[in-house]
């Protein structure tokens, strides 16, 4: 863990930089919070709650540095610690599991549903969303931090305190689980596995 | 075709199809590393077909999965930060 240089801001600055640079996010912060609570009104509440702790440590964020990352590690604490408990999720992922993939080469290669891009263009409700939302959080989050968002892999690894190691077979395994929920899909809308 | 292999070795042997795709699926790659996965399709079907079916997977999530944030929700955040200073 890198070691916090406190700033001293004066009132403008802190208001300048809680304009400038953190609220720009509210969308991106939003759709985390909505994705990791399930719930709009819980995201709601969570994104107020880490707009407010990102002002009063204020002086923990250097001016400049990625306010992005800075927030989401924020509001993904303040999900474990506050939010998770509240919701229902007790199947945590399984990290062995998640770690040994990386000596079996090719084995995930056949038992990948085969799932056809044709099949995805017809995908144009919520599919997506639901497949996405029905992973496990942790999983969830890689998908949402690596595609939707652009983190790169050490920015994961900060945001979410994991090595960048785990941060990797941790989205190979979203990946791998999403196509599994979209090929239920595909083949409930009528394409065959071929 | 003849273009050294960008791709870091993993114990001693050369990335596989599975490693290479990933890499470039998180937007990990380097340039050299596109090129070279670019021009490594042209000849192995099975990475073309994994690829186009990631990119398509991305496109979807990123065309359905984000979400604006309610309207008055920074106003409501500014407010109760209104209270502390």
């Amino acid at each position: 863990m890198e070691e916090v240089v406190r700033q001293h801001y004066a009132d403008h600055e802190k208001q300048e930089i809680f304009d400038k640079e953190f609220l720009p996010h509210i969308h991106s912060m939003y759709n985390f919070g909505y994705r990791l609570t399930l719930d709009r009104d819980d995201a709601k509440d969570l994104v107020q709650d880490t707009y407010f702790k990102a002002y009063r440590f204020i002086e923990s964020f250097q001016k400049g540095t990625n306010a992005k990352a800075w927030l989401f590690r924020i509001l993904k604490n303040s999900f474990i610690n506050d939010y998770r408990k509240k919701v229902k999720e007790p199947n945590k992922v399984d990290y062995q599991e998640v770690e040994s993939y990386y000596n079996s080469d090719d084995v995930d290669r056949q038992i990948t549903p085969d799932l056809r891009v044709e099949a995805l263009r017809d995908m144009i409700g919520d599919e997506i969303s639901n497949a996405l939302n029905a992973l496990d959080v942790d999983f969830r989050t890689v998908i949402i931090l690596c595609d939707l968002e652009g983190f790169k892999y050490e920015e994961m690894a900060k945001i979410l305190d994991i090595p960048i190691g785990t941060v990797r077979s941790r989205l190979h395994r979203a990946r791998q689980l999403l196509k599994e929920k979209l090929s239920e899909y595909a083949r409930s809308m009528g394409y065959k596995n071929t | 075709m003849s273009l050294p292999n960008p791709f870091p070795l993993n114990n001693g042997k050369k990335a596989t199809c599975r490693e290479m795709l990933q890499v470039i699926l998180d937007d990990e790659a380097s340039t050299e590393q596109r090129e070279y996965f670019k021009a490594h399709m042209e000849f192995c079907m099975p990475c073309f077909k994994d690829y186009e079916l990631n990119i398509a997977i991305k496109q979807l999530l990123q065309a359905k999965c984000n979400s604006v944030a309610p309207e008055g929700l920074k106003e409501q955040i500014r407010n109760r930060i209104a209270q502390i200073i």
